[in-house]
């Protein structure tokens, strides 16, 4: 974890998902750090985010990289209601097809080691 | 805007790289045959060789990003009055600005790679790159760490964005492979069907194994010498006739360039920069050489550079075809999928070796110009090699 991830992941286990927003600009940034790309300025703080959004791309990795990840398991790319890109992935259903526009929200899974992750799911 | 002046002010004059094929079965036997830096020693040897000059000739030294500078130096038992560290596309044009602001005459670049006998990871908890690129390891949480990964995000993108069919994708590997088999320096000789390809299991999907490059050890070198210096030499000179670049950096971490852009900004400015200083167009281009660590960058390079209207890459593949007999010949050592993945450095040698008419079987003919891509992580650089 980087030094400025730190807010992110309490707002994440606080189920209360947050970005950094520019104080001087409005624009959201991610990931977080120390100066907003928009308008150069250091004043930040954070703001929760609807975890609305839509399906960018996807992909589903059938090689095992990562203790964590036993394949097949996706990876979606979300576009935030908010604007910024937003790696994670799809509960529930495998994504499929042309799934690229689909409607997503953010829900919160625990993973085996309690560790909370934010997810998506297809919204309604 | 000022352009570049470094047209034709610089010339490769010597190229070499080491034993890929017996090193590739060395290592999958266990071996070690060397280290990066006796890797890129030894493509040394075999470049100057090919210049037919001394060692004493040379007064600069760039270094691939694998290999320490001082080291390698010492090892080459080089003293030098210029040197730096880049990457294959960055040291040619960093070559080309030393000779032309006067800082050397004649310089060389060595690359040398243990990726496969040292077990380099270019996926999983240990990614490469990941101080160069967060991009390559800030989503490890969600399972996302590596190259394949971020390409096929974007392959997808692609399909979704310009009608991409995924099938396409595999006249790259096919036609690569293709080239391949005439290339006695390449590891994968057996040509393959777009059967082949369908069969071949995914490894992220929409990526199979047949769109990655493949990971093995070696070096690649080159000398560069000014223009003027380069003329009198015996070498046959190939010149560097223009250089173009353009960075997409905002918002690289969250893979904007690559999901909402597909490079294609940067492909094009770094087109018509490069296109523009020398002169020329796509449509005079002999032979196209594109970084490969994974099929997915061909189509996108076609469409960004100019070669044919977006979302006619697909049509460009099947019907005009980039293999052998094509009449788009494009990545003609069989490039990082079927020759050798050296991180651009063996497209350099291959453009070089096509220029001279080096070539054998897969010479194209009367090859005057051969142009170069890359667009490593949103950074899109072309250049035009001329004879």
């Amino acid at each position: 974890m980087g030094l400025y991830d730190g807010p992110f992941w309490r707002s994440v286990s606080e189920r209360r998902l947050s970005l950094q927003c520019c104080r001087g600009c409005g624009a959201f940034r991610y990931p977080p750090g120390p100066i907003c790309p928009e308008c150069l300025s250091e004043d930040s703080d954070w703001q929760p985010v609807s975890g609305k959004g839509e399906i960018l791309s996807w992909v589903v990795f059938h090689r095992h990289y990562l203790p964590a990840y036993k394949p097949p398991y996706n990876v979606i790319a979300v576009r935030l209601d908010e604007g910024p890109l937003f790696m994670s992935n799809l509960e529930g259903v495998a994504p499929e097809g042309d799934w690229i526009g689909r409607r997503v929200e953010l829900v919160y899974a625990t993973m085996p080691d309690g560790f909370v992750l934010p997810r998506f799911v297809l919204a309604n | 805007m000022v352009k570049p002046r470094h047209r034709r002010t610089a010339a490769i004059i010597g190229v070499g790289h080491t034993d890929w094929v017996g090193d590739w079965v060395r290592t999958r036997a266990g071996e070690k045959p060397a280290d990066s830096v006796g890797y890129a020693a030894r493509a040394f040897r075999n470049a100057l060789h090919d210049a037919g000059i001394a060692r004493d000739q040379i007064d600069g030294l760039i270094v691939g990003p694998t290999t320490p500078y001082e080291r390698m130096g010492e090892l080459l038992g080089l003293n030098v009055r210029w040197g730096g560290q880049a990457d294959a596309v960055q040291s040619v044009t960093q070559a080309c600005m030393a000779i032309e602001a006067g800082f050397a005459e004649v310089i060389v670049l060595v690359y040398g790679n243990n990726q496969r006998s040292g077990g380099t990871q270019y996926g999983g908890p240990n990614a490469m790159g990941g101080g160069a690129y967060l991009s390559y390891v800030y989503h490890a949480p969600w399972g996302l760490t590596s190259q394949g990964g971020l390409y096929a995000l974007m392959m997808r993108r692609y399909q979704s964005e310009r009608g991409f069919a995924e099938r396409d994708l595999g006249e790259v590997a096919v036609a690569q492979r293709g080239w391949a088999s005439l290339n006695p320096d390449a590891i994968m000789r057996k040509p393959i069907t777009i059967e082949d390809y369908v069969a071949s299991p995914y490894v992220c999907e929409p990526l199979r194994m047949l769109d990655y490059c493949l990971i093995n050890d070696g070096g690649v070198a080159l000398v560069i010498a000014e223009a003027g210096r380069a003329r009198t030499l015996s070498q046959r000179p190939v010149f560097i006739e223009a250089i173009g670049r353009s960075d997409l950096n905002r918002n690289a971490t969250s893979l904007a360039p690559r999901l909402l852009d597909l490079y294609l900004p940067a492909q094009q400015e770094a087109a018509s920069a490069s296109f523009e200083g020398a002169g020329i167009g796509p449509q005079d281009i002999d032979v196209v050489q594109i970084y490969d660590s994974f099929s997915v960058h061909v189509p996108l390079a076609l469409e960004g550079y100019g070669y044919c209207a977006l979302g006619e890459a697909g049509r460009l593949l099947r019907e005009k075809g980039i293999g052998p007999g094509g009449q788009l010949p494009t990545n003609t050592a069989g490039g990082h999928l079927s020759e050798s993945y050296m991180q651009g450095w063996s497209h350099q040698i291959e453009a070089v070796r096509q220029l001279r008419g080096e070539c054998g079987p897969r010479q194209v003919p009367d090859c005057r110009f051969v142009h170069y891509s890359s667009d490593v992580a949103g950074k899109a650089m072309s250049i035009i090699y001329g004879r």
